[in-house]
């Protein structure tokens, strides 16, 4: 479980309540192809209550496409679910959370997204997404690899070929991850 | 053992009828009952009147909401491709939910988001169901056929397991729970799975998850890692043994610790925890491990549940306790607050498992009975206080500069010709009989050679004062002897009484049933049973 200030979840829980009149305008959003973001390399995150019995969110796929000046990761969750997330360049290795093992992705930088309370899993023990490591070979984006689905926790780290700026889109049942493409 | 009669009643139900032989008792589950559920349902009125509507036991909506979810409105947590999502109290998922609510005459939106409208559509399915199948509606053990069509699942252990968590919520209010598994006329449920390798009464469910320890003495198991799996008891072990997870634990406890489940061999390396061990983490304890991947000399035990969790059921805490005394006696760990750790205490970065309010003195007490000794510390905080009691004179100063002390601290003196300020720590005896005796200190070139350990009865006889060499062999535990020990409270005092120019630490005493497999050995303890008379 991610440690977090008390402000910091009362801020998220305020925040937290994606309803459906958003909905239907949050699925209009990817349309917008708005090249011109300026993003940032620095840690970005909101951060939800994990209480007990809150169900985790539930993953339903990842997908990586490339926009107009960016490459687009797109995190679809189940129902109206909405779990806290981090997204950060790596400074060390990234590591599996259960064996502990260094993770390898393509490209020269990590950038990790972290997803809690979530998983990608059901009740039985299937993945959900099945697809585990993508390599879209786009510009920005060389690989979409899972790191951790253990605990309530979801990790993907996402190998690039240059520490690029990025920006993160709260939908309603998804998130966007989007990075800019180098010049 | 009342407690353990609705699990038991709903493991031999069906085999009440067997012509050849009884059915055989299911140890685990004899053993570790899970309680029933005591609190009432939020829900109750609209369980009754639905059950009224649709000709349902109230008690069985109940106890399908129960095990559904707890008796919480879920909202589509559970999907996967191929799987719809489940809403609701009862969980209702796709073509049921669909059906339900078209049975009810209630829209499949409201019995998305209304708990009434979702228990009517539950309700309505379960009646159709029953007359499909023709039961006698009014035997609630007839409904078993109905609750496993309801509940969607197919592997028959899995069917009992969700019979059995139905079970559990009947027995708040149903004289008589007895939802049997299903079983074939004359064939006796599966008892619940035991004899894993490493602890008997667990399950073995064998996770693909793991590999080799290391063959140095960085692969040696030493320390114990509790987790909170941050789900339900299935959910956590069908994932762990799924490839895919790329995560397992040694151990995973169900939440009222009626089963545990062993995935992977103790010997074998499981994947629990990602850190590098940091001995500033853990009271700069085994500082030699630092850097080392943790996996290699961790035994990793999940349970079910969250640590986010105002409490722990004590049945679970009893049910790990007794699994850790199991692991620590075979893997010769001391049972403390080094060897028996949190998951989020050494792994800060991005954990707090099992959680601020995991009971953590109650439980390595619990560990430590379970195991037959009592621990005195120094310090009442580290104490259980109905069997273990510290005096220490406020002469002894606190510290705990030097690592490997057990509880929080311990304290020391100078020794002196004419002192008479021993530190004494006292331990009950509940019944007479033979006890081992250990003490452990913290060491240093400072410290005596010939540090002085008085045992006396409850009778307030002196049985013996033995000595140890207090420069070495901290952190560890030192035979101090074995004698005979009368009911009530008995006592260890060690002395500071001896020519000046050294130092004594007074850090903590234990006492065994019987004497322990292996003492750590070799450092100083100058004495055996043949003890010598108090000079």
């Amino acid at each position: 479980m991610l440690r977090r200030s008390v402000s910091l979840a009362l801020a998220a829980l305020g925040a937290a309540c994606p309803g459906k009149e958003e909905r239907s305008s949050a699925r209009e959003a990817p349309r917008v192809q708005d090249s011109t973001f300026a993003g940032t390399t620095a840690p970005v995150q909101r951060l939800r209550s994990t209480r007990a019995g809150v169900p985790a969110a539930m993953l339903r796929s990842v997908t990586a496409a490339p926009g107009r000046g960016y490459d687009r990761v797109v995190f679809e969750l189940a129902g109206d679910s909405a779990p806290g997330y981090r997204v950060e360049y790596a400074a060390g290795p990234v590591r599996s959370c259960g064996s502990g093992d260094v993770v390898s992705v393509a490209g020269s930088e990590r950038l990790v997204i972290h997803l809690e309370p979530a998983r990608a899993h059901d009740d039985q023990g299937n993945p959900s997404p099945r697809q585990r490591d993508l390599v879209p070979g786009l510009p920005a984006v060389r690989e979409v690899k899972l790191v951790c689905d253990f605990e309530g926790q979801v990790e993907w780290v996402l190998g690039l070929p240059a520490k690029q700026p990025y920006r993160v889109t709260e939908l309603a049942g998804s998130l966007l991850l989007d990075v800019k493409q180098g010049p | 053992m009342s407690k353990a009669a609705p699990a038991l009643l709903v493991l031999f139900a069906a085999c009440r009828p067997a012509p050849v032989a009884p059915c055989p008792a299911g140890q685990l589950v004899a053993q570790v009952a899970p309680p029933p559920v005591s609190r009432p349902s939020p829900f109750d009125s609209a369980f009754r009147a639905a059950g009224a509507e649709f000709h349902v036991p109230a008690e069985l909506l109940e106890g399908l909401g129960w095990a559904e979810t707890r008796w919480q409105m879920v909202q589509g947590t559970e999907e996967f491709p191929g799987r719809a999502p489940a809403f609701g109290v009862m969980a209702l998922r796709g073509a049921a939910l669909e059906r339900g609510a078209a049975l009810a005459g209630v829209p499949a939106e409201a019995t998305r988001r209304d708990p009434v409208a979702n228990i009517r559509a539950a309700a309505a399915l379960l009646d159709l169901y029953a007359r499909e199948a023709g039961i006698d509606r009014t035997r609630i053990e007839a409904w078993s056929a109905v609750v496993s069509r309801y509940s969607g699942i197919e592997l028959p252990d899995a069917r009992a397991a969700y019979a059995r968590q139905v079970d559990r919520a009947l027995a708040r209010t149903a004289a008589s729970p007895g939802l049997a598994p299903p079983a074939a006329p004359g064939a006796c449920p599966p008892p619940p799975a035991t004899g894993a390798p490493d602890y008997a009464p667990a399950a073995w469910r064998s996770s693909p998850n793991f590999d080799q320890r290391a063959a140095d003495s960085t692969g040696v198991i030493h320390l114990v890692i509790i987790h909170t799996c941050e789900s339900n008891y299935a959910s956590c072990w069908s994932w762990l043994v799924n490839p895919v997870s790329q995560a397992s634990a040694h151990y995973v406890v169900s939440e009222e610790g009626s089963e545990i489940s062993q995935l992977v061999l103790e010997r074998n390396r499981a994947w629990h925890i990602a850190a590098l061990y940091d001995c500033t983490l853990n009271r700069r304890h085994d500082c030699r491990l630092n850097g080392v991947q943790s996996n290699h000399f961790t035994v990793g035990i999940e349970h079910a549940g969250f640590a986010s969790q105002d409490s722990f059921p004590d049945a679970q805490l009893e049910a790990s306790a007794a699994l850790v005394c199991d692991v620590t006696r075979d893997r010769d760990i001391p049972r403390d607050w080094q060897h028996i750790v949190g998951h989020g205490q050494l792994q800060p970065a991005n954990r707090t498992d099992p959680g601020p309010h995991w009971p953590w003195i109650a439980y390595v007490h619990r560990v430590q009975a379970l195991c037959g000794e009592i621990v005195v510390d120094d310090s009442a905080q580290f104490n259980d206080t109905a069997v273990a009691g510290a005096a220490v004179p406020t002469t002894w100063a606190a510290s705990d500069t030097t690592p490997d002390f057990y509880g929080g601290a311990y304290r020391w003196a100078p020794t002196q010709p004419d002192a008479t300020d021993g530190a004494v720590f006292s331990f009950r005896v509940a019944t007479a009989g033979l006890r081992t005796v250990e003490a452990r200190w913290t060491s240093g070139s400072n410290r005596s050679p010939l540090a002085a350990y008085a045992v006396v009865t409850a009778a307030g006889d002196t049985a013996a004062t033995t000595t140890v060499d207090q420069r070495t062999g901290g952190g560890s535990w030192h035979l101090l002897g074995t004698w005979t020990f009368p009911a009530g409270w008995n006592r260890v005092v060690l002395r500071r009484r001896a020519p000046s120019g050294a130092v004594v630490v007074a850090d903590a005493v234990r006492v065994s049933a019987t004497r322990p497999a292996s003492s750590s050995g070799g450092a100083g303890a100058s004495t055996s049973a043949s003890n010598r008379p108090t000079p």
